[in-house]
């Protein structure tokens, strides 16, 4: 019998699913501490090293971190992509621009938006944003105690 | 190369609940990553090899090891991630040890059942897109349809399934950790609501929020840690077909390959006599009568005669479940793990008001897949 | 270390866009390829690793259950792993342990992906702490083009000068798959051709990125009792390594990176490697976007930190140099997610069994095969040799 079939048959389907994460006690307190507009970061007292965002434990030491410690909302852009693809699901539209700031007082580096810079031309953009060069917090106006109460990081 | 002998030193496991508030996987995880290197005097430092085992569909995150493995100590250590039951991440990480290149390795699962999509949601989408999935074949349901044959073919009764529900249900009021603990009897189980007919709520097992760990080591490894290690007599697993209706669901090629396997390796010939304690599987409990059968601990479709005549209650010779077992307590991807845990505390006298008198050879089964596709059987010794 | 586990035969699927078959079709193609290499039946195999990414990729959770059928395990063991993009490596690794236990004598090691049946970005964006790490990663491309942008920072280079050493690596490993009868994407690209191509993630551009691929990749294991009965010239597993690290970039170092040097020392050291420009005979690498070749020849010991521009220009790593690296064409242009890491390991291994084919390279020996994974976390490597 000859197939009538498509060799290329598909099916298609968009599948949404329901989660709803716990945050656990040290990221739901830095995140209202972004509300207040201050970063935390906690302490491991064996490596010294100060951890942000905030967490309970020390991931290279394996021990709990002990002291809360307000760090600066300024920093230093370690580096940086800007991104011109778009995929289902996406948080913003593109282009955007995504970095990683070592904040003043912390040990570690810290990602979040880098804005402030028109990005329609990759070329130009690139340009105007400074690896090495020290960035700062915008604090959004409306703040709601989550990762987006820092709108983006911008040149100082 | 040298062929270790391998044994369990040291486990943990949260209280599993309903609903574990205010923690994260992560949370649970290192919960029971410190708990169980406490439990037997180590720190992260002398773990050489972490495997866990956690569902990327559960977490709802892509690549679940990514977030959980520095919550278990896992930093710059020889990881792995097995995406299926505890009790197979056991299983590796006897075989790394085995293989002589680490002398000890923690092996860690969870699930926060609360956070995800219900079972029967993530259940069906394991099923394929084109044959089972569109009909809505779940765990639960396939559950259903093997129990509905199952008391066809033996002449097995509503209140035969119901009596093992009862058992564990009350095996689990002396169960710290439990999540679902009753004293109840067969007319409340054979009342309570039904979920996918024959099966009821009493029958089927709820999902609980729970982490459990477990630390292993190399024979002169594990006597320098421990007094009571728990040695590993014999490892099994196999899988069966896919499609149900390939399957003789009365006869699960996947249980009697991974019992044979076992058994072999630990040099059991008569399992209802050698064995002293069993952990097995059930989260549906007709599946009890069926997996005791195909364990080999009774006859054909004499499940059910076996639990009547109080073998595996806890007075019996052969207790199964003390714990609860999963009908009581069913972290999903921890469950077989928790088998394994509760064994190994069973062999090392340490289960308080659920321990067995005397127990020198322990038994843990588990399983996962619809209608029971994958499992696992692992043998524990004195 | 001594010859305890070789691998005696692969077979690969032909990867690319394949809505022509279902997955469990799909793998089948692949594990079919392997028995008849190594003139196995299933009978012979005592037991199967698999491993696929989140099974979101495809929309399908536990997949294992479902390709059971296709891989042919029915009624033996199977152990479904998954460790991000180091998958098909923690894959290889496992049927390695497998074998090394002493439990089992022939194991099947099988990694896949069907990544045209669902959305590749959409999935991997889903990885890492919900609340603090996901709305800043917009998967894979985004966040290696940080790496990038890192690297070129931390040693003082210029990014044109990175740029064009990548894009060298894109025209050679675009021209090596000519020659790869598996894989997706081949071309012949200039360098021009390479720089002028969009820019998809800044600094990426188009021809600096693997695509999304469907395929399988099945490996034989097997033990010193039975591997010489089944190949000839088995590829020994000389070494293994593997090593993750914190999920925050913040946290790390992302270019001098520790845990890919502490998987790269522990499998060096389990083999012997001393000098592995001298030592290895051509390498597989993991190389999802150009510039990672860079990085991974200085990470790797094949020049210092910094230099990897001097290594792509002088011609080292192409097919006639010293060590080549990917004459497969590697996972920039073949990329079937959870297979990927174990298509480097077969290449790897058909390499040492000298079973390459067009893209031979004369009389290797010993070959190193590396897979990464995670936010910046996991590098597994396995070094196979005669």
């Amino acid at each position: 019998m000859k197939s009538m079939a498509n060799p290329e048959s598909v099916l298609k389907k968009t599948i949404e699913l329901p989660y709803t994460w716990a945050m656990g006690e040290p990221t739901a307190k830095f995140l209202e501490g972004l509300r207040n507009k201050k970063i935390f970061g906690t302490k491991c007292l064996k490596c010294k090293r100060v951890l942000v965002p905030a967490r309970k434990f020390c991931p290279r030491c394996f021990v709990n971190t002990k002291e809360w410690i307000q760090v600066s909302d300024q920093g230093t852009l370690r580096t940086y992509t800007i991104v011109y693809y778009s995929y289902p699901g996406q948080v913003k539209p593109p282009p955007y621009a995504i970095g990683v700031v070592d904040l003043e007082g912390a040990d570690t580096g810290f990602s979040h938006y880098v804005g402030g810079v028109d990005l329609s031309d990759p070329a130009k953009a690139a340009g105007k944003i400074r690896v090495g060069s020290k960035y700062r917090a915008v604090w959004s106006r409306k703040r709601e105690g989550n990762i987006f109460d820092i709108e983006y990081f911008t040149l100082l | 190369m040298t062929v270790n002998e391998v044994a369990v030193v040291g486990f943990a496991q949260t209280k599993h609940r309903a609903r574990i508030r205010n923690q994260s996987s992560s949370d649970l995880v290192y919960q029971v990553t410190r708990e169980a290197l406490d439990s037997c005097s180590l720190t992260a430092k002398d773990i050489g090899t972490l495997i866990e085992s956690s569902s990327d569909y559960w977490e709802g995150t892509c690549c679940s090891d990514v977030v959980t493995m520095e919550a278990a100590g896992g930093y710059l250590k020889e990881e792995s991630k097995v995406e299926d039951d505890g009790a197979l991440a056991f299983i590796y990480g006897y075989l790394r040890i085995r293989s002589g290149l680490f002398d000890t390795a923690l092996i860690v699962s969870q699930t926060h059942c609360s956070q995800s999509p219900p079972l029967p949601t993530l259940s069906n989408l394991s099923c394929d897109p084109f044959y089972q999935r569109p009909i809505g074949l779940e765990e639960q349901a396939a559950a259903a349809l093997q129990m509905t044959a199952y008391m066809k073919k033996y002449g097995a009764t509503e209140e035969d399934v119901a009596q093992v529900a009862v058992k564990n249900l009350g095996n689990a009021v002396n169960n710290p950790y439990a999540h679902r603990k009753v004293k109840t009897d067969i007319d409340r189980v054979i009342k309570s609501k039904v979920t996918a007919y024959p099966l009821r709520e009493l029958t089927s097992s709820p999902t609980s929020d729970g982490a459990c760990a477990v630390i292993l080591a190399s024979g002169k490894k594990a006597k320098q840690i421990t007094d009571t290690p728990v040695w590993i007599k014999g490892i099994g697993h196999s899988v069966d077909d896919y499609f149900l209706g390939d399957r003789n669901l009365m006869e699960n090629i996947g249980l009697r390959s991974a019992a044979k396997q076992a058994y072999k390796r630990a040099s059991i010939d008569n399992p209802l006599k050698q064995l002293d304690v069993a952990e097995i599987c059930e989260p549906y409990a007709h599946q009890e009568l069926l997996w005791t059968e195909h364990l080999g601990l009774c006859g054909k479709g004499q499940g059910a005669k076996l639990l009547r005549e109080g073998v595996t209650t806890m007075n019996g010779s052969l207790p199964v479940n003390p714990s609860g077992g999963v009908l009581s307590t069913n972290p999903y991807v921890a469950r077989g793990l928790i088998r394994i845990a509760e064994a190994s505390a069973q062999l090392m006298g340490k289960a308080g008001k659920r321990q067995v008198g005397d127990a020198e050879t322990g038994l843990c089964h588990s399983v996962s897949g619809l209608g029971g596709q994958l499992h696992c059987v692992v043998v524990l010794g004195k | 270390m001594e010859k305890t586990v070789a691998v005696v035969g692969t077979g690969q699927t032909n990867h690319g866009k394949r809505f022509d078959v279902s997955w469990p079709e799909l793998v089948h193609e692949a594990v079919e390829r392997a028995l008849d290499e190594t003139n196995l039946t299933m009978q012979d195999v005592d037991a199967i690793v698999c491993g696929s990414m989140p099974g979101m990729l495809e929309g399908t959770s536990d997949p294992h259950f479902w390709l059971t059928d296709g891989i042919g395990a029915y009624g033996k063991p199977v152990m479904r792993i998954a460790t991000c993009g180091s998958t098909g490596m923690s894959v290889a690794l496992t049927a390695f342990y497998h074998v090394a236990s002493g439990l089992f004598d022939t194991v099947l090691a099988v990694g896949t992906e069907k990544q045209y049946e669902g959305s590749s970005q959409g999935v991997i964006s889903q990885m890492g702490d919900p609340h603090l790490i996901r709305p800043f990663f917009p998967g894979a491309v985004a966040g290696f083009a940080t790496q990038c942008v890192n690297y070129v920072s931390k040693y003082g280079l210029k990014m044109e000068n990175v740029a064009e050493a990548a894009a060298m690596i894109s025209v050679k490993c675009h021209s090596d798959a000519l020659d790869n009868p598996y894989a997706h994407i081949k071309a012949k690209l200039t360098v021009d051709d390479v720089l002028k191509s969009r820019v998809i993630c800044y600094p990426m551009r188009l021809w600096d990125c693997s695509p999304t691929s469907d395929g399988a990749c099945a490996v034989v294991f097997a033990s010193t009792k039975v591997a010489k009965e089944i190949a000839e010239e088995p590829a020994w597993v000389k070494g293994v390594g593997y090593a993750g690290d914190e999920q925050f970039y913040g946290d790390k170092d992302m270019v001098d990176w520790t845990a890919c040097k502490t998987a790269v020392k522990r499998a060096y050291d389990m083999a012997g490697v001393m000098n592995p420009l001298k030592d290895l005979d051509v390498a597989e690498l993991y190389n999802p976007f150009t510039y990672q070749e860079l990085l991974w020849y200085e990470l790797f010991g094949f020049c210092e930190k910094g230099r990897g521009i001097d290594v792509a220009r002088n011609g080292v790593t192409t097919r006639r140099g010293d060590l080549p690296c990917d004459p497969s064409g590697g996972n920039l242009c073949t990329h079937p997610i959870g297979a990927t890491g174990l298509i480097r390991v077969a290449e790897a291994a058909n390499q040492v069994m000298g079973r390459a084919g067009n893209h031979q390279i004369p009389d290797a020996e010993t070959a190193l095969a590396h897979a990464m994974g995670g936010l910046m976390q996991f590098n597994g490597v396995m070094i196979l040799g005669r």
